[in-house]
Parts: structure tokens; C-alpha cells; sequence
């Protein structure tokens, strides 16, 4: 019997995204132990910035990009409008991070990093109009749509400034200290990018997952508004006015927006029919738990009215991707990897033999979280410390959780060559 | 969700075939979709070998939507084996938690 499968995008289109995002997880692990030293210092040196870019692009970018595709069908009610743009987007994006990376990691600011930084940016513009005009199409439009959507927009402004950067080095033609451009880059990647897209898939995925019977809407909306206002500021603020009082404010809205989102998650739980959470729900929500970190020391760093210590802005950053971004898409890849693989190998006559359940390891995504939090804290400490002492261990635990991770992906997307 | 009453003259049809729809399973949810409450509506006609399944989905867009209806129409045709088997999806009513059957509760822990 034929299924019709009218919303499934093909496999090219989801699972090379996956596989790459979980071997950057590994190198990235690598290269944060032979780079220990770096993260005593500054975090403007080429060793933290290579790091930080393979980690954006080469793992969470990497793999969202992978995940809309999958799931921006689902969220739109609608097929993906292309299949081919992000085949090409995979390429040029896979290509565009290691010819980034590598020139970071040598401090090479000549063709080589143009280059790879105008593939990225080529892949993200064609990613987002794919997922834009999948989104048209969309019979009713919601505010999971809109926080995609605008995140997509927040994306492409992020790199614009990346590549701005650059120029920068070489022209020197910006006013201000370069640094003060870097934190309204990453910042805007940080809040604008990935925290707006978390939201936007996370408000579909997690009452879908937990069978929520009430879902707050006006939350996420209050949400929505609170974040890109303080976005806005922050571009404003940070571009011509320099002001501490500007810079409270934002951080104020971004966080007001985060609050009200967790209060919609906090709903969502209180309502759920289904209260046995799996190891990858479980996960999902200490990764919830976890962005409280970086707010933490955002707010630290923004107590200190003149200059916050360097320490401080290195653990914000790595809190919100090491912590945060990477305890949440270890946790979902284990909720959505084995349905996408199950999809594509299942037939009606084995609806009742085989489940996503069966392409994964249970127990093994316990141990991965039983390796990565307390690797992440003690790096995360580390860094505040300013102790090797501690990084070392962090470091050791978060290489085996990603190995294991890794294994375990390419375990799940192996089950689709039987 | 469907109740068949032990007067309906189908009963004992009825009753196989929801045994055997009992056997697909929300691959999300891992509870299988008659205690799930996705079935509407059996009718089947004897006269004109036909069976009628009215049946939603948990939402609109759900990703295994196509699965799972493919899954209700095999397993109809392996329980009336000459008959001609329709599957009809609504979403009037919309399918809503409450329509999970009390073993169906139990399983999700709720």
C-alpha cells in the first residue's frame, strides 16, 4: 500500500544536516581541549573565534537548518516550496564553515575567510527564502510562523554585521572599537537567531510532545514583541547612542520576552496529559533551566557600568551555546531524529511493530546527559575561575558526550540504508 | 471517540475491527489510536461491502497523518477481507484530550 506522504520532504533535505552538525560537535570538542589556555584570556583571539563559529554554523546552525526543513512542512501545514535550496544550502554552508573556521584558527583574513563567509551567507539568504515561501503558503498564519520568520530575518542582519567585520579588519573604516560591533554581532545572533527560533519551534514541538491541554498564546505573543523590541534597541543602542541606560533597557525587554515564554512552557507542562517525560524531553527541559544561566551573568555584565570583566562576557557566551543551545538540541535531536529516520522507513503493515522509539537508545541519551551537564558546569566554573584545573575535567566529559552523541546519530541515520 | 453499544446490530463486527484498529499506534504518543480516541465513526455495510471509517488526527498537521491513516485502511481490509474500505479524516470536532480513553490515561501516566 502507497502512503501518500504529502508533507514529507526528502531525505537530502533533513539528514546530511544532522550527520555534519553532530561531527562539528565533535571537532568542536576537540578543539576546545587543545585551546584551554585561550579561554583563560580574551575571548578576541583566533582560537575562540574559529571555535565559536564552528559551534554557530557548523552545529546549531547546522542542524536547525536541517530541523526547519523538516519541520517547517508540519508548522505551515504545507510542503516545503523547494528541495533542491537546501541541498545547495547544505554545500555552501558545510564549504563556507570550514574555509571560516580554518582561517579564524590561523588568523588568516585574506580570500580564503571572504570566501567562506560570503558561502554562509549565501546558504542562510537561501535557506530563509525557502522556509519564507514555504511559510506563504501557509493556510493560517500563527505566532510560531511569525517568531520562525523573524528570526530567519534576524539571521541574515547577523551575518550582514559578521561580514561588516570583516571589512573592518582589513578597512578599518568603522567608528567605534571593533569589539563594541563584536558584541552586537554575537548578541544579535545570540537573541535575535537562535533564542527567537527555539521559541518558535519549541512552543509547536513541546505541548505537541507533552499532549498540553492549554496552551497560552497571548504569552508567546507578549513574548514575541518584548524580544524584538529589545532587539531593535540593542541595534539602535548599540550603533548610535552608547548609552547604559539604553543597554538596561533592552536587557530588560530580552528578558521580560524570555519570562513570559517560559511561563507559556510552564502552562504547557501544567496541562500535559503526558507527564512521563522521556530522556530527550528531560533533557529539553534542563536545557530550559539552563538559559537562566546566561541571563545571570547578562545581567552581571551589565551591572558593571564601564567595562565587565572578560571572564564574565566568556562565560555568557559559552553558557548560552554551550549550555543552553547545546544541552536543548542534543535532548530534541533524540526527539525528532528517530521520527524523521522512522518516516521515511516505515510502511502501514508495521505501524504496530515499529516506533521511533526502536531507532534510538534510551539509555544512552541518559548517559549523554550525565557526561555533558556536569562537563559543561565545570568548564563553565572554569571559565569564571579562570582555572584550568577545572576546564580540563569539563572538557574530558563534554569530548565523550559528544562522541557518544555522534555515535549514536550516525547509529539512527545508519538504521535508513536497511 | 466511538462507543459501541452492545444493541447495535454490528457489535461483534464493529468490536473486531476496532480490535484490530487498536493495533496502529500515534508513533509519537506510542498509545494506539482507538484508546487515543481518533476513531469518529465505523459504518459498515454488509449489503454493498463496503466499511466507512470517520477518524481525526491529534492535530492538523500531524507528520505521521498519512501513516496512520494508511495503517486504519490496511488493517480494515485485514479484518473484512472483500470489502472496499473508505477512510475519512475530520476534524469536526476538533480531536481534544478528553477524548482519550480512561486505559489510554493511564499508559501516558496522566
Amino acid at each position: 500500500m502507497e502512503i501518500l506522504q504529502h508533507h514529507l520532504p526528502g531525505k537530502r533535505t533533513v539528514i546530511p544536516y544532522y550527520a555534519a552538525a553532530a561531527l562539528s560537535l565533535v571537532i568542536v570538542s576537540f578543539l576546545i581541549l587543545i585551546s584551554l589556555t585561550d579561554f583563560k584570556g580574551h575571548f578576541f583571539q583566533p582560537g575562540i573565534l574559529a571555535i565559536t563559529h564552528l559551534t554557530v554554523f557548523g552545529w546549531g546552525t547546522m542542524i536547525i537548518m536541517g530541523a526547519s526543513n523538516q519541520l517547517m512542512p508540519v508548522i505551515a501545514d504545507n510542503k516545503l516550496y523547494s528541495e533542491r535550496i537546501p541541498v545547495i544550502s547544505f554545500v555552501l554552508l558545510l564549504t563556507g564553515t570550514c574555509l571560516l573556521v580554518h582561517s579564524f584558527w590561523g588568523f588568516e583574513l585574506g580570500a580564503m575567510l571572504f570566501t567562506g563567509a560570503f558561502f554562509i551567507l549565501t546558504a542562510l539568504i537561501l535557506h530563509a527564502v525557502n522556509i519564507f515561501l514555504t511559510a506563504k503558503r501557509a493556510p493560517n498564519n500563527n505566532i510560531i510562523i511569525d517568531f520562525i520568520l523573524t528570526a530567519h530575518i534576524w539571521l541574515i542582519i547577523t551575518a550582514l554585521i559578521g561580514i561588516t567585520l570583516l571589512l573592518n579588519f582589513r578597512l578599518g573604516f568603522l567608528p567605534a572599537d571593533h569589539l563594541h560591533y563584536l558584541k552586537i554581532h554575537a548578541s544579535v545572533g545570540m537573541a535575535g537567531w537562535f533564542f527567537l527560533l527555539v521559541i518558535g519551534v519549541s512552543s509547536r514541538l513541546i505541548p505537541m510532545f507533552l499532549l498540553s491541554r492549554k496552551e497560552v498564546k497571548k504569552y508567546l505573543t507578549a513574548a514575541y514583541y518584548l524580544i524584538n523590541a529589545g532587539m531593535i534597541l540593542l541595534l539602535i543602542e548599540g550603533m548610535m547612542l552608547h548609552s547604559i541606560y539604553g543597554r538596561v533597557l533592552y536587557v530588560a525587554l530580552i528578558i521580560a520576552g524570555a519570562l513570559f515564554y517560559l511561563a507559556y512552557i510552564w502552562h504547557c507542562y501544567k496541562s500535559a496529559i503526558r507527564k512521563k517525560l522521556d530522556a530527550g524531553m528531560k533533557q529539553t527541559f534542563i536545557a530550559l533551566g539552563v538559559v537562566s544561566l546566561p541571563f545571570i551573568l547578562l545581567i552581571g555584565s551589565v551591572l558593571f557600568v564601564h567595562e565587565a570583566p572578560v571572564s564574565l562576557i566568556s562565560a555568557y557566551g559559552y553558557s548560552f551555546f554551550g549550555g543552553f543551545i547545546t544541552t536543548l538540541i542534543m535532548g530534541q535531536t533524540f526527539k525528532t531524529l528517530p521520527f524523521i529516520v522512522w518516516m521515511h522507513l516505515t510502511r502501514p503493515n508495521m505501524l504496530a511493530e515499529l516506533q521511533p522509539k526502536d531507532l534510538y537508545k534510551e539509555q544512552l541519551v541518559v548517559l549523554q546527559l550525565v557526561l555533558y551537564l556536569p562537563g559543561f558546569l565545570l568548564f563553565l566554573t572554569g571559565i569564571l575561575l579562570q582555572s584550568k584545573f577545572l576546564m580540563y575535567p569539563g572538557s574530558i566529559l563534554m569530548i565523550m558526550a559528544s562522541l557518544l552523541y555522534c555515535g549514536h546519530v550516525l547509529f539512527v541515520v545508519n538504521k535508513l540504508r536497511r | 471517540m466511538t462507543s459501541i453499544e452492545i444493541t447495535d446490530p454490528q457489535y461483534g463486527d464493529k468490536m473486531r475491527l476496532m480490535q484490530m484498529l487498536s493495533l496502529v499506534r500515534d508513533p509519537e504518543l506510542d498509545l494506539n489510536i482507538v484508546d487515543l480516541g481518533l476513531i469518529y465513526e465505523i459504518d459498515i455495510n454488509k449489503e454493498a461491502g463496503e466499511i466507512r471509517i470517520t477518524m481525526t488526527l491529534s492535530t492538523r498537521a500531524c507528520p505521521a497523518g498519512d501513516y496512520i491513516k494508511a495503517g486504519v485502511e490496511l488493517m480494515a481490509k485485514e479484518t473484512f477481507n472483500n470489502y472496499s474500505v473508505q477512510v475519512d479524516i475530520t476534524f469536526e470536532p476538533e480531536w481534544s484530550a478528553d477524548m482519550i480513553s480512561a486505559e489510554g490515561r493511564q499508559e501516558l501516566g496522566w
